[in-house]
């Protein structure tokens, strides 16, 4: 619609801008050295690191003695008869799947309820995003200490009387990684919120007024205006949990060490056991090898995802 | 998005609000709460009295600020060869580098942990530093590479007529652009480093090495099972993040989301 008279300045313009430097210095636009710095430095650790890592999964070895053991592809036969290393897959699957819906509809809300004509729009943003800006580390005790038999979530519990509920929650195998997952939660809808409140933003305001005139209520708008409209954010938040499930090691390690009886293990916690803990290097590389290519895969898709956003 | 005609649905949606924030607040309170049960403020005093807080911050501190480095200069550089200048199979390398971009830092621990033991840079900064730093460099070279796509060619086709080189035209044209970038690439990779806990965790043995994450771990052991000194450390940890965060909401903000959309 407004296109021609960018047409007329570039093609004025560009002619000159292209032949000009050819012929004047060809070799001083060559971008190679400004690149390889970046470039040897990420792939030179981390390829290395990864080829190590393949090389090592053949191994029996401890890492520090000289005598290593070929066993070929036995780590990997023993991975896949490891009950521990398919509950920590499990674990890791269904957390991304909670988590990742959890967060997504409070973000929304929050986010749609502060588009909104509220008081105090700063103070309720700072509280929900600072658990974001917090290391998990740093809360870690915080948390043993509220899931605890003696801790806030107990004595509120029994302050509204719902005395049956309260329980050591990290302690009992069918409630820690529930735990786990809501100290996730509470860690990363701040920025779930932000990012769809952000998106919420762009959404253009004649559509809006378009269903107010069609006399559509609250929720309708929200469903089918503004929940289609922030697609784009759900998506890369999709990709982000997906890989944040895979990466997942902190909180775990931290509030419940994996247990009570591996009921919190996740790929991240085994291969830390298996390969510092306990020196079995060999095995944990193996278990490293599937965690990649789960990473890789992401990365694929999420390649996919951005080359379809240029596209567009 | 929610229209509030009546000053009843207004009360309501205020207090939706209200009930949907106070659980974000309920372990920082618990926090608080728990780091003056007992002996109050002196929980504080025997914290700072072992004298490793000031050390394990200086680590964090140098810690970050080297990642910082390293990645912005890495992330500017080589997103300006990207972006505007001829690289012979350009694309190859950048998708070489991007493949490192979701790679879980667990992924490292045992090569790194045989090859840092055997350059004896284990129990050493750099031991952390470079993981960290490799890292994050993908993700900054994509996000400064995208932005610097959109600066118009046409204003480094003026430089270069006015008879400028290519380190000219990085330093006078590009970086006084790039500050918005820049600025979203330091603040993601300095909450990235300072709260970084698995690679010190493994590479940083000696307590004069270690960092502010592991500060709980060290007064779990320092004061067995003390739960008022280990979260009177926490309180001392979490301080100055929620500080900067509060002082530099919109960077914050921004870095973060900006992080989020890879």
């Amino acid at each position: 619609m407004t296109t021609n008279p960018t047409v007329t300045t570039s093609g004025r313009t560009v002619p000159a801008g292209r032949t000009a430097p050819r012929r004047r210095n060809k070799n001083s636009m060559n971008g190679l050295p400004w690149i390889l710095p970046a470039f040897i430095f990420v792939v030179g650790l981390i390829y290395y690191s990864v080829g190590y890592t393949l090389y090592i999964s053949t191994l029996d070895w401890d890492g520090l003695s000289p005598k290593a053991e070929a066993v070929g592809l036995g780590n990997y036969t023993a991975m896949l008869a490891d009950p521990i290393f398919w509950a920590a897959l499990r674990h890791t699957a269904l957390f991304w799947v909670v988590t990742f819906g959890l967060q997504t509809i409070l973000g929304f809300t929050l986010a749609a309820i502060m588009h909104s004509n509220v008081k105090f729009p700063t103070l309720h943003k700072v509280i929900i995003f600072i658990p974001t800006v917090l290391a998990p580390a740093t809360m870690a005790p915080v948390f043993r200490l509220f899931f605890a038999d003696d801790g806030m979530l107990n004595s509120m519990l029994k302050g509204v009387g719902l005395d049956s509920l309260a329980h050591p929650w990290l302690a009992d195998a069918s409630t820690a990684l529930p735990a786990v997952m809501l100290i996730t939660v509470w860690q990363w809808t701040g920025l779930w919120f932000i990012l769809y409140y952000a998106a919420m933003g762009q959404i253009e305001p004649e559509l809006l007024e378009a269903a107010r005139l069609d006399r559509a209520g609250n929720l309708r708008t929200l469903w089918y205006i503004v929940w289609p409209g922030c697609k784009g954010a759900t998506v890369s938040l999709a990709m982000l949990s997906f890989i944040g499930a895979l990466k997942t090691f902190d909180v775990p390690y931290l509030v419940t060490t994996g247990g009570p009886y591996h009921s919190t293990e996740f790929l991240g916690t085994y291969i830390y056991r298996q390969g510092i803990r306990q020196a079995h290097i060999g095995y944990a590389a193996a278990i490293s090898v599937v965690l990649l290519v789960l990473a890789i895969t992401g990365a694929i898709i999420i390649g996919r995802a951005n080359r379809k956003k240029v596209g567009e | 998005m929610f229209e509030t005609r009546h000053l009843r649905s207004k009360v309501i949606l205020q207090l939706v609000l209200a009930l949907m924030t106070i659980p974000f607040l309920l372990p920082l309170i618990e926090m608080v709460r728990g780091a003056f049960a007992g002996r109050g403020i002196y929980n504080f005093v025997v914290v700072w009295q072992t004298g490793v807080v000031p050390t394990f911050f200086k680590n964090s501190i140098i810690l970050s600020a080297s990642v910082i480095a390293l990645v912005y200069v890495g992330a500017m550089t080589a997103a300006f060869g990207f972006s505007k200048l001829r690289v012979f199979g350009k694309e190859i390398y950048f998708w070489l580098m991007l493949v490192a971009l979701t790679l879980p830092e667990v992924i490292l621990l045992s090569p790194l942990f045989v090859t840092f033991t055997k350059l004896q840079l284990y129990d050493t900064l750099l031991a952390v530093i470079l993981p960290l730093a490799a890292l994050q460099l993908p993700f900054a070279v994509l996000l400064a590479r995208s932005f610097y796509d959109g600066i118009p060619n046409e204003l480094l086709d003026a430089a270069r007529i006015d008879g400028a080189n290519v380190p000219q035209m990085f330093r006078r044209v590009i970086l006084p652009l790039t500050k918005p970038i820049a600025s979203a690439i330091v603040v993601l990779t300095l909450i990235n480093a300072w709260n970084s806990y698995l690679l010190p965790l493994v590479f940083l043995q000696n307590r004069s090495n270690q960092v502010v994450t592991l500060l709980p771990q060290f007064f779990i052991g320092e004061f067995s099972n003390d739960q008022t000194k280990i979260l009177a450390a926490a309180v001392m940890t979490a301080i100055p993040t929620v500080l900067a965060y509060i002082l530099m909401q919109k960077n914050f903000e921004r870095g973060l989301a900006a992080g989020a959309l890879k």
